[in-house]
């Protein structure tokens, strides 16, 4: 299904919380937003969902307008689903229970008969490897466990768009990793339509087809996770999903001169936004960084050390102003070295 | 498509017109059940020949009368009050903070004195210290004057014993969530056990103590049963029988007067509520912490001694008095001896088959009782259903004027009802006064409250998220409320339900002033087979009341716990 979400804005006590000009999301398509607390992708999930009156624009869902000024179709009334952060499981209903409540309630789907139902709740529950659980309570069941239930809630009555909350920001960092995987392989089992919400950018680029990057309510950058890692538009896109340092310099024929920089140095252009070149910036991600001894290039002071195992995380001091350089392991520095930096080939 | 945003168009404004309407429904409503009682009688007492005049005040503050009144008041009111501190405070630290065992039987224990109408409690120990009973013969045998419970002091021993659960409840809450690193933090900065519990422990849980005191002092403002069970008899009376014999010996006259004093029983009781409210404000920082049920002190080899005396005392003053009532409701002639040719269970037979007036009684209690639980529950749901996920001035306001009746003692209540419903618009009398209905509204205004803070509490522990999993799961409203809310939040539900036909059961005060013949209830005929000298019977009638309470406890506590079975074990 195709949703449409035109002009869209979002007041509350007279100050501005959403403005989103256009996004479109295709069926059967799997888009991130990303971007900090506050930048108002919550509200924006609230108001596809239903919960939330948008102040003006609209939201078109299969061509019907579903949310404007004045009218709002309610939650239950959507063709949707939502996988909630903190789950929202029903402490009195078992597993079976959570997944058979949609198959009697759903107003889209055909209504089952009690075999049809039960088999179609067992199916969900092996798709998310529960199978066996389906008498337990949430109180009985791990925090991996109580997130697969709340995804066989919103899968089972086949919802043309699933809307997912932070869903994994509840759980620790090793299932979280190994639950990406399993969302990725539902995605591609049910060629659901996928907006899922997160500030983990490491979580939109592993699983989006799309990424929408927002920031203080407004729409950063739309594109592939691709395009939003390596061809950032905006400064705010560039440090937050890339932790790219914004070089400032001189721009001349399509090369880039660093400031600090010997005038010999130069950077080849790298389909770099026009926006940057504007400004004179060549936003450039750490691991796009080097320090050496000797050569040409930015002179520094290693301020600080992170050794990561595969690799050393360094912040350098140019004449005030701080890079993030990520340096292999076979040329160590240490704090207060004077180092060169140079950008890799 | 066109049609459907046509639709839409059309049903929100009609939806905000409903809601409109039934908020003005709601605020008139509120206005005439909540506010005009109250405000009438507020105007009564200002009310003369000559106008608004503060003659009435001028003339009831220059009678002996009053200040000998307002003396016995103070007198019992804050003794009991220093008493249930005591008490409360003691056991409070003991149950939190000691490593004394059995404490959920100690907790049953303290809470029964609460539970039990006060004027049964009243009774019992009535026949506790009676001259001819064991205790008092016990007494008399090594030669010590037998108590005489019908005075000053016994009406603070016996308030005192029935409010400190409500300082108890308080504190140990408090003490529970004083956090135990703020206590190391002070040991391991040099701090002895002493000066750590009076330098940190006891600052943090003043609110609650205070508070808890307060709340105490509330009640024995309030407290109908316990002076007129006590000090009617001796001639003794403060503020809350003052007013009952002036409305009920000296009738329509004396309304002026009993309205004065009301206003002023009403200030000083409102003037406490609002203490208490900003107490519990003040103590709300602490909200977060979880209560901590982890003993921190350990009385070492005291501890067998400390729990003898504790249980002793425990027993004593919450089991002990109820068994001489009930052995006095067996006997076949009030004095006669405790023996098994005595025993008779004629004033059983008598209270639940003979007498008209009783089962009368019973019935226009139980039909009040059930009748005011159902109204509350369902509008003190809905209300705090609203308070909860939709808060607005609006709704704290609401709060605010439906807790009043429940903050003004019984008896001011009960007079504002009477100038309220006598002629709700002068000149016209509905009947409602001189019936069951003014009971039942008095019922439904005084113990709405109760349920919207019980439902407000079940409320708020379910997460708003499960109610959108519902709405995104397809469910409608209807289907939300009955198959996700309304299992979550009964038992919470209930338990305020629960109080509220407790109370409403076993009413005296409210009702002394507004029954009439054929609306007796249960509360008034054992205070008046008191004053008539039926001991006997009033003890029966009491003793089935206890059981019928166990037994609604018990019932209570089954449903909770088939509540947590079905959850699984956690």
């Amino acid at each position: 299904m195709s949703t449409v979400i035109n002009g869209l804005t979002k007041k509350f006590n007279h100050v501005e919380a959403l403005h989103i000009d256009e996004i479109t999301i295709e069926t059967g398509e799997f888009v991130a937003i990303l971007g900090p607390s506050g930048c108002g992708k919550t509200t924006l999930m609230r108001i596809l969902a239903g919960f939330e009156t948008p102040t003006s624009g609209t939201v078109y869902m299969e061509s019907q307008c579903v949310s404007d000024a004045n009218t709002v179709v309610p939650p239950e009334k959507r063709n949707m689903s939502l996988v909630f952060q903190s789950f929202a499981l029903w402490p009195h209903k078992t597993v079976k229970e959570h997944a058979e409540f949609p198959l009697l309630h759903d107003r889209f789907m055909k209504k089952l008969d009690k075999d049809a139902r039960i088999a179609r709740v067992d199916e969900i529950l092996e798709i998310v490897g529960l199978e066996s659980m389906g008498h337990r309570y949430p109180n009985q069941l791990s925090g991996g466990q109580r997130q697969r239930v709340a995804l066989a809630r919103a899968l089972v009555a086949k919802p043309k768009l699933m809307l997912m909350d932070e869903p994994l920001s509840s759980l620790d960092a090793e299932l979280r990793v190994e639950m990406r995987k399993e969302i990725q392989q539902i995605h591609r089992l049910t060629k659901t339509t996928i907006l899922y919400v997160t500030h983990d950018q490491s979580e939109a680029l592993a699983m989006a087809d799309r990424i929408v990057v927002m920031k203080d309510g407004k729409v950063e950058q739309i594109g592939t996770p691709k395009q939003i890692y390596a061809k950032p538009e905006t400064e705010f896109v560039a440090t937050f999903v890339g932790k790219a340092n914004l070089v400032h310099g001189q721009w001349e024929e399509g090369q880039f001169i660093p400031k600090y920089a010997d005038h010999s140095v130069r950077w080849s252009d790298e389909e770099v936004a026009e926006r940057f070149k504007d400004k004179g910036i060549f936003p450039v991600r750490p691991e796009q960084l080097e320090l050496v001894k000797e050569g040409t290039g930015i002179l520094g002071v290693v301020t600080s050390v992170q050794y990561q195992g595969k690799e050393i995380h360094y912040t350098v001091d140019v004449q005030g102003e701080t890079f993030f350089v990520h340096g292999n392991l076979f040329t160590v520095f240490g704090i207060g070295d004077e180092v060169i930096i140079q950008k890799n080939k | 498509m066109l049609s459907q945003t046509k639709r839409g168009q059309n049903k929100l404004p009609s939806s905000h017109f409903m809601n409109r309407i039934l908020k003005y429904i709601g605020i008139v409503l509120l206005v005439i059940f909540f506010v005009i009682p109250i405000f009438r009688l507020f105007m009564l007492s200002f009310q003369t020949d000559q106008g608004f005049q503060l003659t009435h005040y001028v003339e009831m503050l220059q009678r002996e009368e009053t200040w000998n009144v307002l003396q016995n008041t103070l007198y019992v009111v804050g003794g009991a009050t220093i008493l249930s501190i005591i008490i409360g405070v003691g056991m409070a630290w003991l149950v939190a903070y000691s490593d004394i065992r059995m404490k959920n039987g100690m907790q049953i224990l303290i809470i029964m004195p609460f539970i039990i109408p006060s004027y049964i409690v009243t009774l019992s120990w009535t026949q506790f210290f009676a001259p001819n009973a064991w205790f008092s013969s016990l007494l008399q045998s090594i030669a010590i004057e037998t108590w005489d419970l019908y005075s000053l002091s016994g009406m603070v021993f016996v308030m005192g014993l029935s409010h400190y659960p409500l300082v108890y409840l308080l504190t140990v809450r408090m003490f529970r969530k004083v956090p135990r690193d703020l206590e190391m933090a002070s040991r391991i900065s040099g701090a002895g056990r002493l000066k750590t519990f009076f330098t940190v422990t006891a600052p943090i849980a003043l609110p609650g103590i205070a508070s808890g005191g307060l709340l105490a002092f509330l009640a024995s403002l309030d407290n109908f049963g316990i002076p007129a069970f006590l000090g009617i008899p001796a001639n003794i009376n403060v503020l809350s029988t003052y007013i009952y014999e002036q409305v009920v010996g000296f009738g329509p006259s004396a309304f002026a007067k009993a309205a004065t004093l009301s206003v002023l029983l009403g200030m000083l009781a409102l003037i406490g509520t609002f203490i208490q409210w900003l107490l519990v404000r003040k103590s709300k920082s602490l909200e977060t912490v979880n209560e901590d049920f982890q003993a921190r002190f350990s009385l070492g080899k005291y501890r067998g001694v400390i729990e003898v005396c504790v249980w002793s005392l425990l027993v004593f003053t919450s089991v002990v008095p109820l068994l001489s009532m009930i052995s006095t409701s067996f006997i076949k002639a009030y004095g006669l001896d405790f023996t098994w040719d005595n025993l008779t269970l004629d004033h059983y037979r008598f209270v639940l088959m003979e007498s008209g007036k009783t089962q009368q009684a019973i019935t226009n209690s139980i039909m009040l009782g059930f009748g005011t639980m159902l109204i509350c529950l369902i509008c003190g749901t809905a209300i705090a259903y609203f308070r909860v996920r939709k808060p607005t001035k609006w709704l704290k306001a609401i709060e605010v004027i439906i807790g009043l009746p429940y903050a003004l003692p019984g008896i001011v209540l009960a007079l504002a009802m009477i100038f309220a419903w006598m002629e709700p618009i002068p000149g016209w009398n509905p009947g409602i006064y001189g019936s069951m209905k003014i009971l039942f509204i008095a019922y439904v205004t005084r113990f709405l409250i109760l349920q919207i803070r019980g439902s407000i509490t079940a409320i708020m522990q379910v997460d708003p998220s499960m109610e959108e999993a519902a709405h995104v799961s397809g469910a409608s409203n209807m289907v939300k409320w009955k198959s996700i809310l309304l299992p979550l939040i009964m038992p919470g539900v209930l338990s305020g339900s629960f109080l509220v036909l407790l109370q409403a059961l076993t009413e005296l005060t409210v009702s002394s002033l507004l029954w009439s013949a054929g609306s007796e209830t249960i509360g008034l005929v054992i205070f008046n087979f008191e004053q008539a000298g039926y001991t006997t019977y009033s003890t029966a009638f009491s003793s089935l009341i206890v059981l019928l309470i166990a037994v609604g406890i018990l019932l209570l506590y089954g449903i909770k716990n088939v509540g947590k079975v079905r959850r699984g074990k956690s």
